[in-house]
């Protein structure tokens, strides 16, 4: 068989439509089928990784029409990363829901159907190269989230649920809005065409039709202040779906805002926009999370926040900048994602999952409040873990673009991070244990999970190489409209684009 | 050893024995004017031999320990040093005690001179008598106080003359032929203010406030350690009277000058002190950071804008 | 093997496998730490050069690594003083918890620190900063006292630090396009006015806080006190010093390099505020009752010394400061070791409860009596020399008042010097102390040899000279004089170390002879109970020990000066922050009403500002 970028869509769509069957034939294959399913993809990352470094981007047409007519998939050096680095994301977090909750049984189908949905959805909408694909993909993410989060079917669950579903249709609609309009002045659905045809739109059509878009993506990309359900979401979902969220659907969000404006529209205030918004929003989560109680919600905000600076470094727009940005995407989830997994099983018995009954868990769960603080130090970005050259890059490439006010707030807003990082992790360590705390033992899964993202953080964090040439290639990628555009459409004409910055 | 060497010890050891004779007497007479003028006959002036040397033939009762027995050296050690590098004469006149004058300056004598305190204050810290450790608590806490106006008409000598050591006041003063009290008046007041406490004479006497603290730091203290301590005492009144002179007053060309002239700047101290009543420490604290601080204040910028 | 790099994996190697060994033996871990520092120190002193250039590529960056005349001098004040530390840590941790964990940070801090001294590129030196920030946090908050906030604090305070230099950093890449630090000296001069101020400042704020520098010192009383004391003796004695470190690059080497007033007002304010820091902190350790925090305060008084000496940047004040950042690395870690000692042996380290320990701690009196000597600046001990080379260089360089200043302070330290002998080993015998004994040998013998080093560098500084002449033309100041033992200023004025000591070591002995042997058959030693108390006899178990409120009258006098901590205002401060936060906060209100409310309001502002935004 021929590996190809379309088995990410395709291979986990038909786990997720094959699994009520399998299920049949024996319950365990429920919570194995998905973990062969991503072992899968990951082995065509692997693949077609190696490919796109060696010979460029690959264009997946569907269905024999040839763009701009039928639906394409790119798999580029930027889009391959990221859904190879999605699909990695999603084998941990496979391995650490595996027997999250032991006795399930019935609710682990449900749960890995639509986790299934959910990796095809968040890859679909970095793969695709087509404006309304990109929206059903939205979709689909969207509704295997809201059912994600509802998924205790108690009263605060549902209540997130509600939130993010009602906010999220503004997104779908807005979003859809901006296609149809799109779509009225260019007459095309692919995104290369779009690209070429943009600047004969007029103006201010074209304006509306970026705002449309920036707020509805806006939402998914958690920018403040549209964030509101994230916090919610996050808190009331159960733990591999927080870590999902953090990992993967954040991350389509943003890749989707960052496609529309560094290959669609060629709109220089967006830059701008982004660096201005991204700055705000991290400003107001950092702050937000200084004073939360519940330590998911903190985690929450923390995410908001990182992706304000991943956003602030986008809108910097220099090839130095992408770079962070995309580092600092990579180190989130890894990092992140870790420090989910391990302060869920903290909080897991605690009341409201509070902060201020963690106190002296650092000598009842050593394992997990050492992964805990190894990802707390990392996040902040201190060395030499993976969190600080991510960090030192954005600055660098701020430095270099003068902006050293933004420097100032990104290492302000820092400082905030760390205090309430180490808060915990100092209440770990040396608090006195209050009484009648009951311990969460991980499961092998769990820890098997969370031990892979530590050795990435530490590995990572002592050298770098081993991932940076990727993310090199994946902002030249990103930057390289013209690239872009001329591997989807051999035959269009580029004379009128220009590669930005 | 050659001749030089041997000289030079002889220096040494006539040096200190000066010192001492000096500091002894001025002691007895101190005690003499004292009992004069709140209408005592007093004790005659070479009482203080009498009391030093009856001391050194005693034996001593008791020890408490190899703290007790090394502060009285730690003293001593202090004071003699002291004086090793201080010009007892300016070097105009037929004597001239070198010793170790060109070898340090006035800093590193600041410094020597609380080597004595503290050896002394650990020695009376071991002994375990409270009235000891309060005396040295007040007295250290004075020192404090006293040492700003002091360091303050040093600092405006030292910028005057553009150098730190004795030696190098003294021949500014020579080569100029006045002398620093007349020069930088201001100084000299703040640093006679600051005497009064380096003395302890009332009303700074509160580090040993005879009858409130038997003695203070020296309660525990007999036969040999308290001879020592007296011993060192002398020595060290004969050391700050000598550093004042050589630095206020030119010095003194002859043994004869050096007496007179230690003898008159004595006397300030003493005389202001039997009129006195005593300060509480942080009275006299503030009082050091007072009038006289403001007044070496502007010592110095005298020096620094005016001269 | 290159040896720099030997001794960063030797560090690295002994930090895992103390951590490791913790499980078969918590003693294994210690003796563990102890011995990858000693080879590390081995390597330093035997093979390490000037010639060895270590490059790694990292992404971009490449870190480089050397030695050099400057960073050799503190690179061997690490080694000597974290291998005493470390061996008297063996005992002092013995039967602790989490040994791995304190020992694994130990080794962590060290490594951190001798990288900060390779470091040739601003990155790895970045980097071992960062390393040795958090492994130092991650010590203060050890002893879990008062729940890591003064953990917190440290960090706060150190990230301001750290966050200055990588802000100063960035931004002179952005410059120079380089991370070398030998590149950013040679260019300073080079940048516009402003962007000498602004990297002046950050870089200053980055060494003040490490250095404890009012105002960026509040988190360190407490975190020196509230460590380990085998800690603190590296903490308060190395950890401290990588801030003089920083500051001797950027004040000597960088700011030398230009003549702009700025930088002349740079000097001045630092110069001031040291000063400032040395005489409030003096105060705060005057009226201390616990011997930690007395030392805790006394280190943050020092280090005003050393960095007013840098401050003032001539070649006599330089050196001075160098000297002194070297004497209070010696001195002050072995009167932490001798803190840790009385507190191992009798649990606190109180001053108004202990007492009278001379006689069953004479090592660790006398190795505490000669660091006193020392810290107090009494001659003939090495403390002295720095303290008059620094006053003979600020009043050779006229700052008159600054002199008043460093001399108010370091006779206040006359105060709590004494205090610290006598609260301690002084006064009279506690029956809770009866029997307690000296400590082991391996605890013992870093302090002695602590001691011994004062006495060595008291009497022959030129031993110290030498190197740090050198390391002075390293830093561009050119040919610096110098003596074995003779100390001299600007002016001609000098000090013969070797005259002092032999005087007073002579007057001494005879002294000490004379007294010892006099009728010494007939002098009974008795108790320290056994006192003239007029006629009152005090009974067993009453202690006549004069210790609380030792310094009251002092304390009522300087108390206009004392009334509000610089602390109270950062308290403040931070609380009015959370509060705003917490205003801010109250946009997510948690209703979805709301935030659908923000969507549509966000939309419409975009769409009626979309002229202004977009174009």
């Amino acid at each position: 068989m021929v590996i190809s970028p379309v088995h990410y869509i395709a291979v986990p769509l038909l786990a997720a439509f094959l699994m009520p069957l399998l299920a049949k034939i024996h319950r365990e294959l429920t919570r194995i089928v998905p973990g062969l399913v991503i072992l899968y993809l990951g082995y065509v990352s692997v693949v077609l990784m190696n490919q796109v470094m060696a010979h460029g981007t690959i264009v997946e047409v569907i269905a024999g029409w040839n763009a701009p007519w039928g639906i394409n998939l790119v798999y580029s050096p930027f889009t391959g990363f990221l859904a190879s680095m999605m699909t990695a994301m999603a084998f941990v977090i496979w391995l650490y829901s595996y027997r999250f909750k032991k006795v399930d049984s019935q609710p682990a189908l449900k749960y890995f159907i639509l986790f299934m949905m959910l990796v095809t959805g968040t890859i679909g909408i970095v793969l695709t190269g087509d404006i309304f694909n990109f929206f059903v993909f939205l979709e689909i993410t969207a509704i295997s989230s809201y059912s994600l989060t509802a998924f205790y079917r108690d009263r605060d669950g549902a209540e997130a649920a509600f939130k993010y579903l009602l906010i999220g249709s503004f997104a779908s609609a807005f979003i859809l809005i901006a296609i149809l309009l799109l779509y009225t002045q260019v007459g095309t659905l692919n995104m290369a065409q779009i690209a070429v045809r943009m600047h004969d739109v007029p103006t201010h059509m074209k304006i509306t039709i970026l705002i449309l878009f920036l707020v509805g993506l806006g939402i998914e990309a958690e920018m403040f202040p549209l964030n509101g359900w994230a916090p919610d979401a996050y808190s009331q979902a159960p733990s591999p779906v927080g870590v999902t969220f953090a990992a993967l659907v954040v991350k389509a969000g943003v890749y989707g805002l960052i496609r529309i404006i560094f290959t669609l529209f060629d709109v220089h205030g967006a830059y701008e926009y982004l660096i201005v918004m991204g700055a705000i929003t991290l400003v107001m989560a950092e702050l937000a999370a200084i004073r939360q109680k519940s330590l998911k919600r903190m985690l929450a905000y923390s995410s908001i926040g990182q992706m304000g600076v991943v956003m602030i470094a986008f809108g910097i727009g220099t090839n130095e900048a992408v770079f962070g940005a995309i580092f600092l995407m990579f180190n989130h989830a890894v990092i992140k994602g870790l420090l989910f997994m391990s302060g869920s099983y903290l909080v897991y018995n605690t009341p409201n999952k509070e902060i201020q009954y963690l106190s002296g868990y650092g000598m009842k769960m050593p394992l997990i409040s050492l992964f805990f603080s190894l990802g707390a130090l990392a996040i902040v970005g201190l060395p030499p873990f993976a969190g600080f050259w991510s960090k030192l890059y954005i600055l660098i490439a701020a430095a270099d673009n003068q902006m050293i006010g933004l420097i100032a707030l990104i290492l302000g807003v820092s400082i905030v991070e760390i205090v309430y990082y180490f808060r915990v992790v100092g209440r770990l360590y040396f608090g006195k244990p209050s009484k009648g705390s009951i311990m969460q033992k991980p499961t092998y899964g769990g820890v098997i999970a969370m031990s892979l993202l530590a050795i990435v953080i530490l590995v990572v964090g002592f050298y770098p190489d081993v991932i940076t040439p990727y993310i090199h290639n994946a902002a030249d990628a990103l930057l390289d409209k013209a690239q872009y555009i001329h591997s989807v459409l051999p035959n269009a004409d580029l004379s009128q684009i220009q590669n930005l910055k | 050893m050659d001749t030089n060497s041997w000289i030079s010890i002889l220096g040494f050891i006539a040096t200190v024995v000066l010192a001492f004779t000096v500091g002894v007497s001025y002691g007895g007479i101190v005690r003499k004017i004292t009992a004069r003028i709140q209408n005592r006959v007093g004790p005659p002036v070479y009482q203080n031999f009498f009391d030093i040397f009856k001391l050194y033939s005693k034996s001593t009762a008791v020890n408490h320990g190899w703290m007790q027995h090394l502060g009285p050296a730690f003293a001593i050690t202090a004071s003699v040093t002291s004086l090793m590098f201080i010009p007892v004469l300016n070097g105009q006149g037929e004597f001239w005690f070198a010793n170790l004058n060109f070898k340090g300056d006035l800093i590193f004598l600041l410094y020597m001179m609380v080597f004595g305190s503290l050896g002394m204050a650990l020695g009376a810290g071991q002994t375990g008598n409270p009235n000891s450790a309060i005396g040295v608590s007040r007295g250290l806490s004075q020192m404090v106080g006293y040492e700003i106006p002091w360091v303050l008409a040093l600092v405006a000598l030292m910028l005057q003359t553009k150098s730190t050591s004795i030696t190098g006041i003294m021949d500014y003063q020579i080569a100029h032929g006045t002398w620093m009290m007349f020069e930088s008046p201001l100084a000299f007041i703040a640093a006679l203010m600051a005497m009064l406490g380096m003395f302890h004479y009332a009303p700074f006497d509160v580090t040993f406030a005879p009858a409130e603290l038997s003695s203070g730091p020296a309660s525990e203290f007999g036969g040999k350690y308290l001879a020592m301590m007296m011993t060192s005492g002398s020595i060290f009144a004969f050391v700050k009277l000598a550093l004042f002179v050589d630095i206020f007053m030119g010095g003194a060309s002859n043994l004869i000058m050096l007496v007179v002239k230690t003898f008159l700047l004595y006397m300030v101290p003493v005389l202001y002190g039997i009129v006195s009543p005593r300060y509480r420490t942080e009275q006299s604290i503030r009082y050091f950071w007072g009038w006289p601080t403001l007044i070496g204040v502007l010592g110095v910028l005298y020096v620094v804008f005016v001269r | 093997m290159n040896s720099l790099l030997l001794i960063i994996l030797i560090l690295l190697g002994g930090a895992i496998l103390a951590y490791l060994s913790k499980r078969i033996s918590p003693m294994l871990s210690s003796i563990v730490s102890f011995l990858a520092i000693t080879s590390a120190a081995l390597v330093f002193f035997f093979l390490a050069n000037d010639q060895e250039i270590v490059k790694i590529s990292l992404g971009d960056f490449v870190l480089e690594w050397g030695l050099n005349a400057y960073s050799w001098i503190f690179g061997a004040m690490v080694m000597v003083m974290a291998t005493l530390a470390s061996l008297f840590s063996i005992f002092y941790m013995k039967g602790k918890d989490r040994l791995g964990y304190f020992n694994l940070n130990f080794d962590l801090s060290v490594m951190a620190m001798m990288g900060i001294l390779f470091s040739l590129d601003w990155v790895s030196f970045f980097i071992f900063w960062e390393i040795m920030t958090w492994s130092s946090f991650l010590i203060i908050v050890y002893n879990g006292i008062s729940e890591g906030k003064i953990g917190i604090k440290y960090m706060i305070f150190s990230a301001i630090g750290g966050y200055a230099m990588l802000l100063a950093l960035v931004v002179t890449r952005s410059q120079i396009h380089s991370f070398l630090i030998t590149d950013l000296i040679h260019s300073f001069a080079g940048f516009s006015g402003n962007m000498q101020a602004l990297l002046g400042l950050l870089f200053l704020t980055a060494f003040g806080v490490k250095s404890a520098v009012m105002p960026l010192h509040v988190w360190a009383p407490r975190a020196y006190a509230d460590s380990p004391m085998s800690y603190t003796a590296i903490f308060s004695g190395l950890l401290s010093k990588m801030g003089i470190f920083g500051f001797g690059i950027m004040l000597i080497a960088v700011f030398s390099h230009s003549v702009d007033g700025t930088i002349f007002v740079y000097r001045e304010v630092l110069a001031w505020l040291a000063a400032i820091t040395s005489v409030i902190a003096t105060f705060y350790a005057v009226i201390q009752t616990d011997a930690k925090r007395l030392l805790a305060y006394s280190s943050i008084a020092q280090l005003g010394y050393i960095v007013m000496g840098l401050a003032i940047g001539t070649k006599l004040a330089v050196m001075a400061a160098l000297f002194l950042a070297i004497m209070h690395a010696i001195y002050k870690g072995t009167l932490f070791m001798v803190v840790g000692a009385v507190e191992r042996q009798t649990g606190i380290t109180d001053m108004t409860r202990l007492g009278a320990l001379i006689r069953k701690m004479p090592w660790t009196f006398f190795a505490a009596l000669l660091s006193i000597i020392a810290l107090a600046g009494i001659p003939p001990l090495g403390g002295f020399v720095g303290k008059w080379m620094l006053y003979e260089s600020l009043i050779t360089s006229d700052h008159y008042f600054l002199i008043i200043l460093a001399f108010l302070s370091s006779t206040a330290a006359f105060l709590y010097s004494f205090r610290f002998l006598f609260g301690i080993f002084l006064g009279q015998e506690e029956k809770e102390f009866e029997n307690v004994k000296e400590v082991p040998f391996t605890m013992v013998l870093p302090m002695l040899i602590g001691s011994l080093l004062l006495v060595v560098f008291g009497t022959f500084p030129g031993l110290l000279f030498k190197p740090l002449a050198s390391a002075m033309s390293f830093l561009g100041m050119g040919d610096v004089s110098w003596n074995m033992s003779m100390l001299s200023n600007g002016w001609g004025d000098h000090v013969d170390t070797l005259d002092v000591i032999n005087s007073v070591v002579i007057i001494f002995v005879l002294v000490a002879i004379f007294l010892g042997l006099k009728n010494r058959k007939r002098t009974r030693y008795v108790s320290t109970k056994d006192i003239h108390t007029s006629g009152e006899i005090p009974t067993e178990n009453e202690n006549l020990t004069y210790a609380v409120d030792f310094y009251k009258p002092f304390e009522r006098a300087i108390a206009p000066v004392m009334k509000r901590k610089m602390d109270f205002y950062y308290n403040k401060f931070g609380e009015g922050l959370e509060t705003f936060f917490d205003f801010l906060r109250r946009v997510y209100t948690g209703n979805g009403q709301t935030y659908a409310f923000y969507v549509i309001v966000f939309l419409v502002i975009l769409i009626v500002f979309s002229q202004q935004i977009f174009f």
